[in-house]
């Protein structure tokens, strides 16, 4: 590796981990909490039974899992166009990905619900709540304890899963990579060192994700 | 005081409630006795609006509730003046012992902080758990749990509390240390409704009995007449079978010797 390669890999460092910081990771953060807010909705559909709308969130789900991320991605970016509708890179990945989290994530967080015991529920109601209080104070925050690790193993998936909205156009890590890469031939160096971001932040949640675990585990 | 009218109830096809109906003075203690499968859980569950009757009527206070059909006020209203301690304490997880006994102020009551946990601090001082406020339920025993449940069911301060065997699911040496709560808050004057299978409890606690079988109420006396001087067949048969079996099991020996003993 000569010092030319160096200096470059050095600049470049700076470059790919701002743009993992300002684009990344926010439609990771961005995707992962719509994700989950639809996975939780998606939920509670298929757990109170609830006639036309639970038959809709299956065909939902089984369409998400039984299609690419890339293809989905292609359909809202460059087809809607066709039908006039227009998203950002930013705004259709972001859309995708939440459905994505959404549809993975909602039998987990379905089982974690169903682990609370129900008479928790009905406790709760004897002491005046209403189903969506409880839901708030007692179960979810139990449910997401339980589901805490399945879903801190998503965020992590979801890292990576940013990717591929370099297929639309959106200026992330890998995209910056080839982009100086283009100028300077380094292809396998600026690959490597994109590789390297994704696994310092994926690196960095699992810590997290660690001390989080052990925390929960403490307050109960 | 507090009446339940007329209630009814099917399992599909299996009826469970026929017709019952139960008048409650203040400051009874009525014991709930009967075979399993007899519907006490179930009458209890209707009264506590945790399982919908099909038809029958509440009255306290003058107010009439419809078990079938009420408006979520109503039912606000209802809650805060009973308590309902359940055979599985059903502790909320993710709160301590004092969390337990404020939720309900806090969120339902939007009683500010200081104001619930004062409440919360006083009941569980009562129920002799003070040096386990801040504990979770998976750190407590289950005698512990079942008195955090008590205290809870007591946050309102409510006329009148609903236990469904209280003491079902502890070790027989825990079912002392409830059942002794129990009877603290019956000496208080505390009206109660309590299903139970601990014979001697109901003797020595209870005011009154209340004999289940089939979604009926076979017999009803004051506690004193019920167990010397039974009315029907099934009832002597009942009370004879649960004594001679008590007297060969640990369980109801302890709960008797822990009661006169209470505090
Ligand atoms: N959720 C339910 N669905 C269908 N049947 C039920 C349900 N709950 C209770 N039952 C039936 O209702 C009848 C009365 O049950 P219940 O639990 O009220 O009896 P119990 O007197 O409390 O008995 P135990 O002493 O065993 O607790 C039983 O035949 C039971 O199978
Ligand atoms: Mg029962």
């Amino acid at each position: 590796m000569s010092e030319r390669i160096l200096t470059e890999l050095a600049e470049s460092f700076g470059k790919l981990f701002m743009v993992g910081l300002k684009v990344s990771i926010p439609l990771t953060l961005a995707a992962f909490s719509t994700g989950l807010m639809i996975a939780f909705l998606v939920a509670l559909v298929q757990i109170t039974k609830i006639p036309v709308l639970k038959q809709l969130m299956r065909i939902y789900v089984w369409i998400i899992r039984g299609t690419p991320m890339i293809v989905q991605l292609f359909v809202v970016y460059f087809g809607l166009p066709n039908i006039g509708i227009r998203f950002s890179s930013f705004v259709s990945a972001w859309i995708v990905m939440s459905l994505s989290v959404g549809a993975y994530c909602s039998e987990t967080v379905r089982a974690a619900i169903q682990s609370v015991p129900i008479g928790q529920l009905e406790a709760c109601y004897c002491d005046g709540l209403s189903f969506w209080q409880a839901m708030i104070h007692v179960i979810v925050p139990q449910a997401l304890r339980t589901a805490f690790p399945p879903l801190s193993n998503s965020i992590i998936g979801l890292v990576k899963d940013t990717s591929l909205a370099y297929n639309v156009a959106l200026v992330e890590i890998l995209a910056t990579a080839q982009r100086i890469a283009s100028r300077t031939y380094d292809y396998f160096w600026l690959y490597l060192e994109a590789g390297l971001i994704y696994l310092i932040f994926c690196s960095v949640l699992t810590v997290v994700q660690r001390k989080t675990e052990a925390w929960l585990e403490r307050r109960r | 005081m507090y009446t339940l009218l007329n209630v009814n109830k099917k399992f599909g096809d299996n009826v469970v409630l026929k017709n019952v109906s139960l008048d409650v003075n203040q400051g009874d203690v009525v014991a709930i006795l009967g075979p399993s499968g007899s519907g006490k859980t179930t009458l209890l569950r209707c009264a506590g609006y945790l399982t919908k009757a099909d038809s029958g009527t509440l009255i306290m206070d003058d107010q009439q509730y419809d078990m079938k059909k009420i408006s979520s006020r109503a039912l606000r209203n209802y809650r805060r003046k009973v308590g309902f301690v359940f055979q599985t304490f059903n502790l909320y997880g993710n709160k301590t012992a004092l969390g337990n006994v404020t939720l309900g102020l806090r969120v339902s009551q939007k009683m500010p902080k200081e104001q619930a946990e004062a409440i919360g601090k006083e009941l569980l001082e009562r129920v002799g758990l003070a040096d386990r406020m801040d504990y979770y339920p998976s750190k407590l025993s289950g005698g512990q749990q079942q008195r955090v449940a008590i205290a809870r069911a007591l946050a309102t301060n409510p006329e009148v509390v609903l236990f469904d065997e209280p003491t079902s699911a502890l070790d027989p040496e825990l079912t002392g240390e409830v059942l002794t709560v129990i009877k603290q808050l019956a000496d208080e004057g505390r009206t109660m409704i309590v299903v139970t299978h601990e014979m001697e409890f109901a003797r020595k606690v209870a005011t009154r009995v209340v004999f289940m079988e089939d979604g009926e109420i076979v017999e009803e006396n004051t506690a004193k007449e019920f167990f010397e001087n039974p009315q029907k067949e099934r009832t002597k048969e009942f009370i004879y079978k649960s004594t001679t079996w008590a007297s060969v099991n640990q369980k109801d020996e302890e709960a008797a010797e822990a009661l006169p003993q209470g505090e």
